[in-house]
């Protein structure tokens, strides 16, 4: 059986595992006795990664059938500062997985998303994990956080997401929210007024934001970067998830 | 005259069953679908099959057991009863027991018959809807109208068979009391089953495990949706059946009490209005389509007020040329448009396109308790027109036919309620094709089928919803005034055997008898929601240890055992039956028996008022918490996900038995009580203690 590397973002984690990445993801989310449920983001490593940071050989040869013939479904082979010391080239597929199960496999895409105007909410995936509004497109907060020498919250690499606004991105004060599911909306909106009124790019508007990352919420897809590139995984439109994906997209949008 | 309307009623009575007949067999000729649509399809008939087959065993015995005490009791000429010499009439006692059972059986035959045809015309509906609409919207609508048909026909059939060889509007009160029996398990055993199912799923499937409604694999998902059937198909065709026979009896009844050379003409005029109203709903129903983009809601809203319009045109006819009397007109006409109002009200309250709904659901970011006190007092206050429209019925009709010399006031009111009623065809051909596309849109998931097919389902289900809070609205109005001609005819029958009633506030029997009448329903209501809980509460663990004992179940490698959730089900919905059935015929006689006639009037007022104000309150307020949450889900306030959608699902979730347990359940409690209580009139007339 072959055995697969992944990088979990929840919570930050490299593990070995003999299950496929639809498996994995299902195993992930609801636990093998499936007592248990929640999201999953994870990317597969390339097999032939290794690093000295890591034990990999050793969490490969732990990796192993159980006596019973049914596969090993994981080997943590580190949980700290994990992100940070895997390069962007050895990443290869993201996986966004549903509370219940349900695995939806992404490419990394060619080009990154247009900045367009108006601003912006990003969730933090990892290393940390806070809800944030800027005033800087995807790529500009990518470089702010990861690549600016002067500032003083500086992180060596970052996964995000960027979070639809809709009209609260043109006018926060005045824009009904829709079916933008936030808590504490009247806060987002003070959030992103201030960004219009002070001299401040971002601002944090939870340090703990609860219930995962609604997948319906994302503007366009998740990026995930460090000092030597940044590289984005496009999230399909709306038709094509529902046409190509409609129980992943179902069990997500509940 | 009298014996040839009777004559045409049992021949369109037939003409009916025969035109059910004829769809079922179209419904059946339709494509099944896949192997796999078909097999789930399967699971849900099955389950239906195996609830209807325990709850007809239950029906038997219990109309075995009264069919015996019937024929007892009414062995001895009552109005001799308490003199020292009485003579026994076994035919008698024999007569009403069999009309007793007939009541049943025909209620039975008619509630079977819209199961058997919606366990069949779910699957392709679905089938039919990835087609097109229209085709889906067909199959279901044509399929709900099999339950509508057999069951006015079995009604006018039953009831014109028992007055032509009696010709004693009495026995038919025992034909009335057959059916209510048996509607009375049907409706609150229907109601219970399917909210255990629905909530044990939903509980367990969306908020422990995280998957979606209708997911097959869920181990509830096939109990939820034989559930739809057994509540929303038999259940809610049994209660009509009930009311529309029970407003026919009452009128009749009132119509025999009448002195005057024309007393037959009026005592069988209720069976022609409803020999009218199926001529009517056979010809509306064949109006009910949908263009190429057309709404299926507006097309079932279309064919109700088609079909009335038509019936009011028939009615017209007769009683400007058979010589009747304007005033039934009046009474006719009135009790029809205020049926029509009445329904169309609750839609105000229900439909997330007025105040109501949008506003519960704005309100639902501020937490789950305010979208409780905002949807209960929004359902308290949507009791507002259709009481004031039985007010107006009532009154109106009173006066008018009082008036006329001819007829009396009582009878108006009866004849109010029955032409309410008489184009039930139509109303229930619409409100059964409701759980049949809810079932066609479970299929269509459980199935795989393409997403196309669940969004176009999704649309007719929609309707389906518009359709049954409508039909409660009418059912639950059309009950106020069949109870409330039946209450005359309870004080008829009390008097003609000699003794005065006296329902007066001042008396502490009557006073007595209105409190303890008026603690029934809220008991029953009570009763009925517990056993919901208790269901739930054992099939959210027979949940739990199937994900638990077979982890392949939630990985999609291996099918549940749904057979167990089915079967727990069933019976959590038949063993709660007995305390729910005793208050119904059991409670009224003890109070009849031990405080005496006065008070058992007093009872039935207390009984009515809060009945039908709970029936009201608990239909709309539950509705409009569903179609809040529902309008959450559409992308307002949040949707999915938002506070205001965890506060709307908290809402629906305390709705769910609100409305399809205890709520419709209630007409049904105060016409059986009614019933009870005329029909053993001469006998509390003869015995009571006080």
């Amino acid at each position: 059986m072959t055995v697969h590397l992944y990088l979990s973002l929840i919570p930050e984690a490299l593990i070995a595992s003999m299950l496929s990445p639809e498996e994995f993801g299902a195993y992930y989310a609801v636990g093998s006795e499936k007592r248990s449920r929640g999201q999953a983001i994870f990317f597969e490593i390339d097999p032939k990664f290794r690093s000295k940071e890591f034990r990999i050989e050793e969490g490969i040869q732990r990796c192993i059938p159980h006596e019973d013939g049914t596969p090993k479904r994981s080997i943590y082979i580190s949980v700290y500062r994990v992100l940070e010391n895997i390069p962007m080239n050895a990443i290869k597929k993201l996986y966004l997985t549903t509370q219940d199960g349900r695995t939806l496999e992404l490419e990394p895409s060619k080009r990154l998303p247009l900045d367009d105007a108006g601003l912006h909410l990003y969730r933090e995936i990892s290393p940390v994990t806070p809800l944030v509004v800027s005033t800087d497109g995807p790529k500009a907060f990518y470089e702010l956080i990861v690549k600016n020498p002067t500032s003083l919250i500086k992180l060596p690499s970052i996964c995000f997401a960027e979070l639809r606004l809709d009209g609260l991105a043109k006018d926060p004060k005045n824009a009904e929210i829709g079916d933008l599911p936030y808590a504490n909306v009247e806060h987002l909106r003070s959030c992103l007024v201030d960004l219009h009124t002070k001299q401040v790019m971002t601002k944090m508007v939870d340090r703990i934001p609860s219930g995962g990352i609604p997948y319906r919420t994302i503007k366009n897809g998740i990026f995930i970067g460090n000092q030597e590139k940044l590289i984005f995984f496009a999230l399909p439109e709306e038709k094509k998830l529902v046409d190509k994906h409609y129980q992943w997209w179902r069990s997500a949008t509940m | 005259m009298t014996q040839t309307w009777l004559i045409v009623g049992i021949v369109s009575g037939f003409i009916s069953l025969g035109a059910a007949l004829a769809i079922y067999f179209w419904v059946v000729r339709q494509d099944p679908g896949s192997e796999r649509a078909r097999q789930v399809a399967k699971w849900i008939s099955d389950g239906a099959a195996s609830y209807l087959k325990r709850l007809y065993t239950v029906l038997a015995m219990v109309a075995t057991v009264l069919a015996f005490v019937i024929a007892i009791v009414f062995s001895f000429n009552l109005t001799q009863l308490g003199s020292g010499s009485v003579d026994i009439a076994p035919s008698h006692g024999i007569t009403m027991a069999v009309a007793f059972v007939f009541g049943a059986l025909c209620s039975a035959i008619a509630g079977y018959m819209g199961m058997t045809v919606a366990v069949k015309a779910n699957v392709r509906s679905a089938v039919a809807v990835s087609d097109t609409l229209n085709k889906g919207f067909r199959v279901a609508f044509y399929a709900g109208s099999v339950m509508g048909l057999a069951m006015v026909g079995m009604a006018v059939i039953g009831m014109s068979i028992i007055f032509m060889i009696t010709g004693n509007p009495e026995t038919v009160l025992g034909f009335s009391f057959g059916a209510s029996t048996l509607a009375l398990l049907a409706k609150a055993g229907g109601g219970i089953y399917t909210k255990t199912a629905d909530i044990a799923a939903d509980l367990v499937g969306k908020v422990e495990v995280g998957i979606p409604e209708d997911d097959p694999r869920n181990p509830a998902v096939v109990a939820d949706n034989v559930g739809d059937n057994v509540g929303d198909v038999a259940g809610m065709g049994a209660d009509i059946f009930d009311s529309y026979v029970a407003s026919t009896v009452a009128a009749m009844l009132l119509g025999a009490a009448m002195a005057g050379p024309d007393t037959l003409k009026y005592t069988i005029f209720p069976l022609v209005l409803c020999t009218l109203g199926i001529f009517a709903s056979l010809i509306g129903i064949q109006f009910v389509r949908v263009g190429k983009n057309g709404k299926p809601g507006a097309a079932l809203n279309f064919g109700t007020i088609f079909t009335c319009v038509l019936f009011a045109a028939m009615v017209i006819v007769l009683v400007l040329t058979g010589g009747y009397d304007m005033s039934v007109l009046w009474s006719t006409l009135i009790g029809l448009t205020t049926g029509v109002v009445i329904g169309f009200t609750t839609e105000f309250f229900t439909s997330d396109e007025y105040k109501p709904v949008q506003e519960t659901a704005r309100v639902s970011g501020s937490g789950a308790a305010i979208t409780i006190i905002t949807g209960f007092s929004y359902g308290l206050l949507s009791i507002v027109p259709s009481i004031v429209g039985i007010v107006i019925a009532t009154l109106v009709s009173y006066f008018i036919s009082d008036a006329s010399g001819v007829i009396s006031g009582v009878y108006g009111i009866g004849i109010s309620a029955v032409g309410m009623l008489a184009v039930s065809g139509m109303i229930v051909s619409a409100d059964a094709y409701g759980p049949i596309v809810d079932n066609a849109r479970g299929i269509a998931e459980m199935a795989g089928m393409d997403h196309e097919v669940i969004e176009r389902a999704d649309v007719l289900d929609s309707a389906g919803n518009t359709a049954k809070a409508i039909t409660k609205g009418f059912s639950i109005s059309a009950a106020a005034l069949t109870v409330l001609a039946l209450f005359a005819a309870y004080a008829t029958v009390i008097e003609a055997r000699g003794l005065t009633i006296n329902i007066s506030l001042r008396s502490p029997m009557v006073i007595a008898g209105v409190l303890l009448g008026a603690m029934t329903p809220p008991v029953f209501s009570a009763l009925t929601m517990l056993s919901v809980t208790k269901g739930a509460f054992g099939m959210i663990e027979e949940i739990r240890r199937q994900f638990k004992a077979d982890p392949g179940i939630l990985a999609g490698t291996s099918l549940p055992d749904y057979n167990r959730c089915v079967s727990l089900a069933a019976d959590g919905a038949l063993t709660s039956l007995i305390l729910p059935a005793f208050l119904a015929v059991g409670f009224p006689l003890l109070v009849g028996f031990v405080l005496g006639p006065d008070a058992l009037g007093g009872f039935l007022g207390g009984a009515i008022f809060t009945g039908v104000i709970f029936a009201l309150l608990m239909a709309n307020a539950g509705g409009l918490w569903d179609n809040a949450k529902k309008f959450i889900e559409t992308g307002a306030f949040g949707g999915v996900g938002s506070e205001a959608h965890k506060a709307g699902v908290i809402g629906d979730t305390v709705g769910d038995p609100f409305k399809d347990t205890a709520g419709p359940s209630l007409n049904t409690l105060i016409t059986v009580m009614s019933l009870v209580s005329s029909l053993f009139a001469p006998v509390i007339a003869a015995f009571h203690l006080f």
